[in-house]
């Protein structure tokens, strides 16, 4: 991992450089999260690259991206570590003969406990350790980039489990006592808004908001992910996604679904928006067939104002 | 000198209703000392990284931005002046007027001869010799102009008056300028405490209604427009702090019982384990109102804040009775609950309670569906008109729930006044508590949710 960040534009150039587009205040974020230490939140409706932007600074960093994808029901045997239940059943009974003759000459039973009692802790050891993504981050050799995607689908209990982690670096597992992190982890988060998230997670993170782009800034993002666009029909695209964005749709198109728009037409080998092709390849920027409808309609009109000046 | 302006910044932020915790101002401490104080954008970016963690604060947090690091600087902006005109320094032909009389104090002296800029900088350092932040209300923006002008010499300018006003016809003339230049630098002096009132009073004032609207009872809390946002707040606050003690563990002890059953197909070898599991609780409440002119007000923001904590308590019902006695559930299942109360007080609202009708209509209505995991809360006032109470169907009642909690909007010592009847129902409630005001309600709500949890 790269320990030196020299500046904010190094970042934003860096971010480019792999494609991810950012503005000045998403790059100081993660600035200040590598010099500070400190975990980031990044908030922002779906598809707007939050999880890109966790790839995008492991990149930046030379640093691997280790992933935990939040679900309802989440514990901490799927995030931080599990015992390894299986191997463990099978060497006791793999060893069952081997322990029956250790104990075999022993003549009290205070004596077999103690010679069990010796390697009683070889069952509870690395060997049987299955680490999960949040223990891997800590016990990295390397510092890592930690990305807990939509933390905001896990449950509460979760949420109050992490705060540990994310102010100390540190965890306990019983078994072992606390695992310090090696090399303390860029921690991002993502949250879709699904539902508040505690106070006193918040609090220990800084906080990015990432809207849906402007038009010059979205215009660029598709210039740099789908660079066979021509210049032309990228501003109309642009101007006609950000058009959609203001009218009351049910889910908004986000910049991902830009970019599989812009694809499309290069592969359809479009040349500009025409009212024909745009209703048939309208499915892959709106996701309910009431917005789609809804946008037949405004097309036309949108067509003749904007379209062909 | 950077960092006292952070945190009066932090501490406007927290006025403009902001939680941000002495941690959360040391990391934008922090934050700040590695980007700097320029670019300004790049400031503005950080700041709102580690402050602003709600987005929908943010225009809060843009605004107290902009009046406190746009505002202040070389010159106020229109926003920051309000009317007043940047005061001149004394016109010259008056100075010079003055001088002629001779013998000024060496302050005065000074202070007629300064120009608007050498003035402006008198009061700013006036300002900033003194604590804005012990303002809380706003009458007292008067007293802190005068300090302010007092600070910076003005007094001076007063006794001046005092002497040229008793001289003759043209030193009163020449006092009328100075009165007409004193009122000039008055106004400006005020502009500049009315700003920093709104940077820090209205801090103070906020805590300030927030803890008087929780004391005030309910039928004067109408009186108060942020009422509702305060309900809200209180509400989540309860919410998150239940939450979590009310999911089910999804393990933690072995089920040994199940499994070594289940071991025995594997020929007593435990390959699957079993968890234990507590089934997730069942608790359902029911609430009866009182919707008489003389406790809607409480049922109003009782039900208000029992639909607010719609998270942690999914099954309430709710009843209310007047002169008639209805389930009102649909309501607030269809309507926001503001309007929900205010259709349902249209529509049963009167006056003439009688307990014991409502629950002989309660029984009716719901007899069935009582079980051990019901909790019946019953707001009112329990004055019955004289008309027979009936405590027997509330013994009914109670045989067949877990628990009934009575809240009282009067306090305890009016409990049996008059033709109140609470002494024949109090037998049969585990919990009789005062409800007279928001702090009451969020204490019996807290109790509440406790008591369910513990089932």
């Amino acid at each position: 991992m790269k320990t030196r960040i020299d500046s904010v534009e190094d970042i934003t150039r860096s971010f480019a450089e792999q494609g991810y587009i950012c503005n000045d205040q998403i790059a100081l974020a993660i600035y200040l999260a590598a010099q500070l230490h400190k975990p980031v939140l990044v908030e922002g409706p779906p598809g707007v690259g939050k999880t890109e932007l966790a790839k995008a600074a492991a990149a930046f960093l030379e640093a691997p991206l280790i992933r935990l994808q939040c679900y309802e029901g989440l514990d901490e045997s799927r995030a931080l570590y599990e015992w390894k239940y299986g191997k463990q059943l099978l060497y006791t009974q793999l060893l069952r003969d081997k322990l029956g003759g250790m104990l075999a000459d022993t003549d009290s039973l205070e004596a077999s406990m103690a010679r069990l009692g010796d390697l009683g802790e070889a069952f509870y050891s690395d060997t049987f350790l299955e680490p999960r993504p949040l223990l891997q981050a800590l016990r990295s050799d390397e510092p890592a980039v930690l990305l807990i995607d939509e933390i905001d689908k896990a449950d509460q209990e979760f949420e109050a489990f992490l705060l540990e982690l994310l102010s100390d670096f540190q965890i306990s597992i019983p078994e072992m006592g606390t695992v310090t992190a090696r090399h303390q982890p860029l921690v991002l988060l993502t949250s879709n808004d699904q539902r508040e998230l505690s106070d006193a997670l918040k609090r220990r993170c800084l906080h990015l908001y990432i809207p849906y782009p402007e038009a010059a800034h979205e215009a660029a993002i598709v210039a740099a992910r789908v660079p066979e666009l021509e210049a032309e029909l990228r501003e109309q695209l642009v101007a006609f996604i950000q058009y959609l964005r203001e009218q009351e749709m049910k889910k908004l198109p986000a910049i991902s679904e830009t970019l599989d728009w812009a694809r499309a037409l290069v592969l359809l080998h479009a040349d500009s928006l025409e009212q024909d092709m745009v209703a048939d390849t309208l499915n892959l920027v709106l996701k309910t067939e009431q917005d789609v409808t809804l946008a037949r309609e405004l097309l036309p009109a949108w067509l003749r104002k904007f379209g062909k000046r | 000198m950077l960092s006292r302006r952070l945190s009066e910044f932090v501490q406007a932020l927290r006025g403009a209703g902001l939680r941000i915790s002495p941690d959360e101002a040391a990391i934008a401490m922090q934050a700040v000392a590695l980007v700097g104080y320029e670019p300004r954008q790049q400031f503005h970016d950080a700041l709102s990284v580690s402050l602003l963690k709600d987005e929908q604060q943010r225009t809060a947090f843009e605004e107290t931005f902009q009046r406190y690091f746009e505002g202040q600087g070389e010159r106020r902006d229109a926003s920051a002046g309000e009317g007043a005109e940047p005061v001149k320094g004394m016109p010259d032909a008056l100075s010079a007027a003055t001088e002629e009389s001779g013998e000024l104090a060496p302050g005065l002296e000074a202070l007629l001869a300064a120009s608007a800029e050498q003035l402006q900088q008198r009061m700013a350092e006036a300002a900033a010799a003194m604590d804005f932040t012990q303002m809380q209300v706003i009458t007292q923006q008067g007293l802190y102009t005068r300090r302010l002008l007092m600070n910076m010499g003005m007094g001076a300018v007063d006794e001046r008056i005092l002497q040229l006003s008793e001289g003759g016809v043209t030193s009163e003339a020449r006092a009328d300028d100075l009165r007409e230049w004193r009122g000039q630098v008055r106004e400006q002096a005020a502009s500049l405490v009315r700003r920093q009132f709104l940077l820090h009073g209205a801090a103070r004032g906020r805590e300030l209604r927030e803890q008087t609207m929780r004391q005030v009872s309910f039928r004067d809390l109408r009186e108060f427009r942020e009422v509702k946002t305060l309900v809200r707040k209180m509400a989540r606050r309860l919410a998150s702090a239940h939450q979590r003690r009310l999911k089910i563990a999804k393990r933690g002890q072995l089920d040994a019982r199940r499994t070594l059953g289940r071991s025995i197909r594997h020929d007593g070898v435990p390959a699957t384990l079993v968890w234990r599991r507590r089934p997730p609780h069942k608790s359902r409440v029911m609430v009866i109102c009182d919707v008489s002119s003389s406790v809607s007000e409480a049922a109003r923001f009782l039900l208000q804040f029992l639909y607010a904590l719609n998270d942690v308590l999914p099954r309430v019902r709710s009843f209310a009775f007047a002169s008639r006695f209805d389930e009102i559930s649909e309501d607030f299942q269809r309507y926001s609950p503001d309007v929900a109360v205010a259709r349902v007080l249209d529509r049963l609202s009167g006056s003439g309670t009688d307990y014991g009708e409502m629950l002989e209509g309660f029984l009716g209505l719901c007899e069935g569906q009582l079980d051990r995991h019901t909790t019946v809360i019953i707001l009112g006032d329990a004055r019955n008109n004289y008309l027979p109470e009936r405590a027997e169907l509330l013994g009914q009642v109670r045989r067949r729930v877990k628990q009934i909690w009575w809240l009282n909007p009067e306090s305890r010592n009016q409990w049996n006044s008059g033709d109140a009847v609470m002494a024949s129902y109090l037998p049969h409630c585990r919990v009789a508590r005062r409800c007279a005001n928001l702090n009451d309600l969020e204490r019996v709500v807290d109790g509440l949710l406790g008591s369910l949890r513990a089932e």
